[in-house]
């Protein structure tokens, strides 16, 4: 028998000694959002943002700490829109997968059941859609728009527009109820009367808005009134059909909704909403050299998805007439900036990298946003009204609004 | 010779009269891109202001693109003054477009003298402040009370009559002498009187109020209420008297309005409900099958609708009868796709457990999943769009309340379904076999009649209604794969309200339940009246558990 050749040994142990090095050179990171039931045609749509997200850092020589760079390796569960399965697998993330960071959640509900999760197991969760405030985790990061940049600027335009008269119109949960509660408040702090405010909800899944657009017919009759609407998903067809059927429209009744964005949109009929108003901190139509190569780059990744650097399959990404939106865009935001963060702690443990992402800024599509040490952003928010196409065209750009969860706060400064 | 004078002079006249014309239009051009261009917003929105008069195409055109944000800055590379531009024409394949001078209305052309083509996302846009886009609403609203278009002209009047603004007085009752249509100068009556409402004369105040309530002007009521509270009306015993009256008019008539608005909308919700649960009321209320696939049987019929849209708009185009006349299509192609449907479900499965009802459930249900499944794979997760036909869209205003043709259509559809499917029970060999089979399915087999093809004519039918509520439902609802969902509870809720088996019952209950919610819904809201009206029913049917129209059916008796 030959003996085996130095040379072959030591290239094996450099083969032996590499494959561990990629192996233990990643780092795990959680993403929970609903991939099936009623919430899965918004959250897909983020999932998959995600996932170009990790594609494009790693493509870039992925997060580097202590000198090392290190591949981001997706863990993808699915709560299947299942409130309480949302805390069992961000349970499953933090414990079993030992994910350094999750990306997650679109309900207020879902995130309410996954808090004392992640408070418990010290983890730490990116939440990118607009809500309610009322609320801050020292484990929760709001890329979110809070009320105050949201729903704030909405009405002051509003009331810029010389509106008197507010319709305040929503589905029946805990998002539009906190919201609206807000609203009125500060309606009332500039000076309209409870009696030109109205406040209705309806369930989730309805479909006769007879009634209520009816009502709306007589209360827009004396003109100057607006509505706005926080009703989710699709009752917005059922809605919008019979607000035109009635003869109202952007002219002597505009719409202001807080849950319509462009990927909400394939699914309405966007002729019929063209020319009411949307307000987010991000549009597909911003025109900046950032967001071109968001929107250029995240289509062309949709086309032949995969996460380079990691083992991570993507399936089931539908490439088709696919658009970028504001919870997307704040998702995508949130993962470059938990990326900033870790490596100016250069650590990925939870309490540093808490501490390294307060001051941290990104360059975004609609310009640069600052994390405060509210955990929320300041960012700047944009009305925009609706195009046949179901794009926005924008038309007030309003800058470095600072996120505040608590309304208290914002309210009292009026 | 001196008779050539006086033509020559005419001539000469004639020659002169189109400079004329452009000496004013240029006037008015200038003004306008005097206002684009300045810096003070006083002065921009006083410019503007003048421009009321101005008849120039291009300035109106300029005027509205300007306020949409659609008008552009043109900066020459040679540094002479920037100048104001508009598109011209749509943009190309390569999103270019021509460009219009204000001006002069000429093309605007590069150095070498060729047309300019911009693109839109290039170009600085003329900014404007809210104030200035109000100015100029203004204007375009004074200008649109003389447009052809009756909708246009009764929406600026509208708009104008409630900016109380004595300003827009002479040019509102220039237009009432001239105005002919009767909708636009009831229009016109109340925008008047309700400017002059707003202004300092006394008398014609209370001329005023009284002719807003002879013209039962819904619109001015909440100005008229909180007038009534205001010192000043309780001082003037005169006013508060005109004020008092009026309002006891408008408020009788607000509230026959109310009532004749609840009551259609309360049939319209029944109809709805009607026709998705004709179908139930014949595969559940006659034949006893626990049918849950119902909803996803609607579903099919919505998808046959949205299918044939899309056949029509590839054969005939994506304006007028593509859009238009693939209802007329959908209707009948629904039938027959959700009965085919109904018809493999049927032979496939369901005629082996026709003794067995809560079997019949659970594979009902499991055929639902597979089939909102299927669905969700070949039209995907997001719902579809199904347009409406223009015929179909709007609505019809009498006294004040609205009728959407969509809601009209779906309650005459409501009529039409129940007296087909009536006649073919009672007038119809099939009818009565089916009848037959229903109350006693052993003597009639004896009697010869074929009963498994009965009960599978029977299914067919029932599913085939529920695929023409498919359609229906589609001008009203979403199109999605949970369309099913949304519908089967209530189906069954009426089809047992009813009393299984009893085809009046569901027409009855649909009714009941219709109106009852409609009535509730101002008082309560959507949420408490839902559920105020299920509570209704629980405790309806706890009283009398076979519902309205008890019936005796074999599918209870196994």
């Amino acid at each position: 028998m030959k003996p085996i050749p130095v040379k072959t040994i030591g290239a094996a142990l450099l083969a032996l000694f590499l494959g561990a090095a990629r192996a233990a050179d990643t780092v795990k990171v959680g993403v929970l959002h609903s991939l099936s039931g009623t919430m899965a045609i918004s959250e897909t749509s983020l999932k998959d943002v995600l996932l170009f997200t990790f594609d494009e850092i790693n493509k870039a020589g992925g997060v580097k700490v202590g000198g090392k760079p290190y591949m981001i390796e997706p863990v993808v569960v699915d709560p299947a829109s299942n409130w309480p399965l949302f805390a069992e697998k961000a349970e499953q993330l933090l414990v079993k997968d030992k994910v350094s960071v999750v990306f997650g959640c679109w309900t207020s509900v879902s995130r309410k059941s996954v808090l004392p999760v992640f408070e418990r197991d010290n983890g730490l969760l990116f939440y990118p859609v607009q809500y309610e405030g009322e609320e801050l985790s020292k484990n929760i990061f709001y890329t979110a728009e809070a009320v105050n940049q949201q729903a704030i600027p909405a009405v002051d335009y509003m009331l810029g527009e010389g509106k008197k008269k507010f319709y305040l119109l929503g589905s029946d949960y805990v998002y539009p109820r906190t919201t609206n509660k807000i609203l009125k408040q500060y309606l009332k702090s500039k000076g309209i009367p409870d009696s030109d405010i109205e406040e209705i909800y309806t369930p989730f899944g309805h479909t006769d808005y007879q009634t209520i657009v009816a009502s709306i017919k007589t209360f827009s009759g004396g003109g100057k009134a607006c509505v706005i609407s926080t009703l989710n998903g699709d009752t917005n067809v059922p809605f919008f059909k019979e607000f035109s059927n009635a003869g109202l429209t952007s002219e002597n009744c505009p719409v202001v909704s807080f849950s319509i964005s462009e990927d909400e949109f394939r699914g309405l009929p966007a002729k019929a909403l063209a020319g009411h108003l949307g307000c987010w901190t991000y549009f597909m139509s911003i025109k900046s050299p950032e967001n071109a190569k968001f929107v250029g780059d995240f289509q062309k990744w949709l086309l032949a998805p995969k996460v380079t650097g990691t083992d991570y399959t993507v399936a089931g990404v539908d490439p088709k007439g696919r658009v970028t939106c504001s919870p997307m865009n704040l998702s995508r935001m949130g993962v470059h900036l938990w990326k900033q963060a870790v490596e100016k702690a250069d650590s990925f443990e939870v309490d540093k990298v808490r501490v390294a992402l307060v001051g941290q800024k990104f360059k975004g599509p609609a310009g640069e946003v600052v994390m405060q040490e509210n955990h929320h952003l300041v960012n700047t928010a944009f009305i925009g009204e609706t195009l046949p196409t179901g794009q926005f065209k924008i038309i007030k750009t309003i800058k470095k609004v600072a996120g505040e969860p608590f309304s208290a706060k914002f309210l009292g400064a009026n | 010779m001196r008779a050539f004078r006086v033509p020559r002079l005419l001539v000469l006249a004639l020659l002169f009269l189109p400079l004329l014309a452009v000496r004013a239009d240029d006037a008015a051009r200038g003004k306008l891109v005097r206002a684009i261009l300045s810096e003070d917003a006083a002065e921009q929105v006083s410019l503007v202001r003048e421009l009321v008069a101005a008849d120039d195409p291009l300035v109106l055109q300029s005027l509205s693109a300007w306020r949409l944000g659609n008008l552009y800055l043109w900066s020459p590379t040679d540094g002479t003054p920037a100048f104001p531009f508009v598109l011209d024409g749509a943009a190309d394949t390569d999103g270019k477009s021509g460009a219009l001078r204000i001006s002069d209305g000429t093309a605007l052309k590069d150095a070498s003298g060729q047309p300019v083509r911009v693109v839109v996302s290039e170009l600085t846009v003329a900014d404007t402040s809210a104030k200035l886009r109000k100015a100029i609403k203004t204007v375009l609203d004074l200008r649109a009370v003389g447009d052809p278009d009756v909708r246009v002209r009764i929406d600026a009047i509208v708009k104008l009559g409630q900016e109380q603004e004595a300003g827009y007085l002479p040019d509102l009752e220039r237009r009432l002498a001239i105005e002919k249509e009767p909708t636009v100068r009831r229009s016109l009556a109340e925008a008047i009187a309700f400017t002059k409402l707003g202004g300092d004369d006394r008398a014609a105040r209370i001329a005023a109020v009284k002719s807003l309530s002879d013209l039962r002007a819904i619109n001015s009521l909440a100005y008229l209420r909180k007038l009534r509270g205001a010192p000043a009306t309780v001082a003037d015993a005169e006013l508060a008297k005109a004020v008092e009256a009026a309002l006891a008019v408008l408020d009788d008539y607000e509230r026959w309005g109310n009532l004749f608005g609840t009551a259609f909308r309360g049939f319209s919700l029944a109809a709805v409900l009607l026709v998705a649960s004709l179908g139930l009321a014949i595969t559940f209320g006659l034949m006893g099958i626990i049918n849950m696939a119902h909803g996803e049987l609607i579903m099919v019929g919505a998808y046959t609708a949205y299918v044939v849209q899309n056949l029509f708009r590839t054969w005939f185009g994506t304006t007028g009868a593509g859009p238009d006349l693939y209802f007329v299509a959908a209707l009948p192609a629904s039938f027959v796709a959700a009965a085919a449907v109904g018809l493999v479900l049927e032979r496939g499965i369901i005629r082996f457990l026709y003794r067995r009802p809560l079997e019949s459930m659970l594979a009902t249900w499991g055929v639902s999943l597979v089939l909102q499944q299927v669905f969700r794979h070949i039209f995907g997760a997001a719902n579809v769009q199904v347009g409406s036909p223009s015929w179909l869209s709007g609505s019809y205003v009498v006294s004040d309340v609205l009728l959407a043709y969509n809601r009209i259509f779906v309650i005459g559809f409501a009529f039409a379904i129940v007296g087909l499917t009536y006649l073919l029970m009672t007038r119809t060999s099939l009818g009565l076999q089916i009848r037959a089979v229903m109350q006693n399915r052993a003597m009639a087999s004896a009697l010869g009649v074929r009963t498994e093809r009965v009960n599978m004519m029977t299914f067919a039918f029932g599913s085939g209604l529920a695929g023409m509520a498919g359609c229906c439902l589609s001008q009203i609802g979403n199109v999605g794969p949970g369309l099913g969902q949304n519908y089967v509870v209530d189906c069954f809720m009426i089809v047992v309200l009813g009393g299984v088996g009893s085809l009046p019952g569901t027409v009855s209950a649909s009714l009941g339940v219709g109106v009852t919610d409609q009535i509730l819904q101002p008082w309560l809201g959507a949420v408490m009246g839902k559920i105020t009206v299920l509570a209704g029913i629980i405790l309806f049917l706890q009283w009398r558990p076979a519902g309205l129209f008890a019936s005796r059916g074999r599918g209870l008796e196994g």
